[in-house]
């Protein structure tokens, strides 16, 4: 088959993946070679969807074993199938990425023969990319669900990132509409992952200490150099582990996932839960019928996601068996708030940076800049528009040298309403991708240590 | 009202400042030669460029304030505003007396004025690092063409000479008609009008190819958003685009 035809083929089923983030990578070009990862992940393009590309993103294969009912790839579907070489991967890798359009490599499968038949596969592209053609760009690679724990720690040290999807929120969802996929064999790589991951990092860190004291105390010879060896093997999976999860396919309500997500965060080291609006491209009794992907909900559950991990907060917070899903029409830190009014308002010019942080409307970068600028001193309502603050949510649950500029008493169904009308003329404009798809915080860094190294 | 005029260089304006700082007078603009238009009311002070004194307003931006603010003040003086001058001016005279304690006047105009200045063109140069699009030419060296806003060209190279180490490129601003062009050790940014040479290879018409029908398959059609993406990608650099031309 045609090239062409191929890369449409497999690009065409990867994207339902949600992940191209290409950032948490320092990995340097050596002599020779060609590519380097940036931290902060780059942007090379937006398709018309609105999301952000990066990275080459594509399946190694289509044809699958597995005839998991909400996958488009499914064995019981009529669809052309195709597969690459790891020899056409390395290459279009390689000449996309020689001519900006790419940062990197996002290789996913389906599976074809066996797990470990496909893994294997994978494995032996991705170090064609590193040794033969010293490609030392950003690589995401899927681990495929069942496969050997050894073949997942090989394959780990020539990636950046590495996820597996655990697609639905429960195991009997997913023993309902994926029965041949074992939730074991999901999360069992999951934990080769991580494992590896927290292994390396202390190798790391050893070696570093050790060579360290070996250096101070003179002495010199094989013992150093066994350490430079441990030092220099490659890293594993330095960007971190990742994995995604469909949202309306299946029962769960918000609470549910967001606990999963709580989960895989404290206990796996996860850098990312991606969440994925249920889109229907199979027709299946099993299937929920849905006029539109739920992407307002797909939208708040990112929102919540960030209150995990940036902003300290605990799913047990946000939700509750009560109430198990957010109010679709507030985002989950307002709705939190108008839940907890007793611990409003605040004074702007006194309040610790944690709770200015659970301030609708403040986020961490406008928090920073309140606590910086508040040494210089008092801060009035006027300040706070330069910094970022969306005032027309934190008005209500703040007070700026005393005084307090919502205009309206403090009673929860007064604010709830002000804050979802407010809110719903922003419906339209959702960036619902925009935001998530890869973290730029960071990008003044990018640009930083450019001109540093200039 | 007093207006230094400099030649337009950086070591021009930064003779400006220090000339400025020591001056009985001091200046209300520190502008552009070329951007000065005849006023009635102006009293001029033609800047002659002093090397010297440039160093020292540099070295003591360094020292006395920080390196990222003197990264900030050369990413505003490359934004290349008709009031750069005058904006870097009045931030360097409050960084002087309080250090690097500058960073949290976050309510100060002066400081606000060139905060924003010098991230619309860290922002413009981290967009460019994605957007740059190499073809491969006859010659064996990858040519990329853009239009920034701001003249941002020194920042772009860097990082291609990192990542394209073992490529000979051509980066060219056209609307400013300089390149920066890489020899796989070096590089250096020089006058570039002649594109003429630049003559692609069937490989380089396939590669297009692909890449656009990569670009077609990978967009979800049920998601479909085409003003997010104008947002995030703005029209104006999709001329240089190959899957947008």
């Amino acid at each position: 088959m045609e090239l062409m035809n191929k890369l449409k083929i497999l690009a065409d089923a990867a994207k339902y993946d949600v992940s191209c983030s290409s950032s948490g990578s320092s990995r340097r070009n050596k002599k020779g070679g060609i590519g380097n990862a940036a931290v902060s992940g780059i942007c090379h393009s937006w398709s018309d969807d609105g999301r952000c590309i990066s990275l080459l993103k594509i399946l190694f294969t289509n044809e699958c074993i597995y005839n998991c009912t909400y996958c488009v790839n499914r064995a019981g579907n009529d669809i052309p199938r195709a597969s690459f070489t790891p020899e056409e991967v390395a290459r279009l890798t390689i000449n996309f990425y020689r001519r900006n359009y790419i940062e990197g490599l996002f290789l996913s499968s389906a599976v074809r023969k066996s797990s470990d038949f496909t893994m294997e596969l994978l494995l032996e592209t991705v170090k064609k990319l590193r040794r033969e053609y010293k490609f030392n760009g950003y690589i995401h690679l899927k681990a495929i669900p069942g496969a050997d724990a050894d073949l997942i720690e090989k394959a780990g040290r020539y990636a950046d990132r590495m996820s597996v999807n655990i697609e639905l929120p429960s195991r009997k969802s997913l023993n309902l509409l994926a029965p041949e996929k074992k939730y074991n064999d999901i999360i069992s790589p999951m934990k080769t992952i991580s494992t590896n991951i927290n292994k390396d990092k202390k190798r790391l860190s050893s070696s570093k200490s050790v060579s360290k004291s070996r250096n101070n105390s003179g002495s010199e010879g094989n013992r150093v150099s066994e350490n430079k060896n441990a030092q220099y093997l490659n890293k594993f999976v330095p960007a971190g582990q990742s994995t995604q999860l469909i949202i309306g396919a299946s029962p769960e309500p918000d609470y549910h996932i967001l606990k999963l997500s709580e989960g895989f965060y404290q206990k796996f080291n996860m850098k990312r839960v991606y969440y994925s609006a249920y889109i229907p491209v199979n027709e299946a009794s099993r299937l929920p019928v849905l006029k539109r992907p739920p992407l307002l909900r797909e939208h708040r559950l990112y929102q919540a996601d960030w209150l995990l991990r940036f902003y300290n907060f605990s799913a047990d917070e946000l939700l509750d068996k009560k109430n198990p899903n957010f109010d679709i029409n507030l985002d989950p830190k307002a709705n939190w708030a108008v839940n907890n009014l007793g611990s409003f308002p605040v004074e702007i010019n006194s309040v610790s940076y944690q709770q200015l942080l659970r301030v609708p409307g403040i986020g961490v970068k406008s928090a920073r800049r309140i606590i910086a600028s508040r040494q210089k001193g008092t801060i009035n309502f006027e300040h706070l528009k330069k910094f970022g603050t969306v005032l027309k949510r934190a008005k209500y649950f703040i007070t700026c040298d005393g005084k307090y500029f919502g205009g309206v008493p403090l009673k929860e169904e007064l604010l709830r309403n002000r804050l979802a009308v407010g809110d719903s003329s922003q419906k339209k404009q959702l960036s619902l991708f925009a935001d998530y798809s890869n973290v730029d915080n960071n990008f003044m860094d990018t640009a930083n240590n450019i001109a540093d190294k200039k | 009202m007093i207006y230094y005029l400099y030649d337009g260089s950086f070591s021009g304006m930064l003779t400006a400042i220090y000339d400025a700082f020591y001056a009985d007078d001091k200046p209300d603009k520190i502008i552009k030669e070329k951007d000065y238009q005849e006023n009635l009311f102006a009293e001029k002070v033609n800047i002659e460029t002093d090397k010297e004194k440039s160093d020292k307003v540099y070295q003591a931006i360094a020292d006395k304030i920080s390196s990222k603010s003197l990264r900030k003040v050369y990413y505003t003086y490359l934004s290349e505003k008709e009031d750069r001058g005058t904006v870097i001016y009045k931030y360097l005279k409050i960084g002087f007396k309080v250090g690097r304690e500058i960073d949290k006047y976050y309510n100060n105009d002066s400081v606000l004025k060139l905060k924003k200045l010098s991230r619309k063109v860290s922002g413009e140069i981290h967009r460019m690092l994605g957007l740059l699009r190499f073809k491969k030419t006859a010659g064996d060296i990858y040519y990329a063409s853009c239009e920034p806003d701001y003249n941002i060209l020194s920042l772009l190279a860097p990082h291609f000479a990192r990542r394209l180490a073992d490529q000979n490129w051509i980066i060219h601003d056209i609307s400013r008609k300089q390149a920066a062009v890489f020899n796989q050790k070096e590089w250096v940014i020089t006058f570039f009008d002649d594109d003429n040479q630049i003559k692609i290879t069937a490989e380089e018409k396939n590669y297009q190819k692909l890449w656009k029908g990569f670009f077609d398959s990978i967009a979800i059609k049920n998601r479909k958003n085409l003003k997010l993406q104008r947002q995030l990608m703005p029209e104006r650099y999709w001329k240089h685009l190959i899957e947008k031309d």
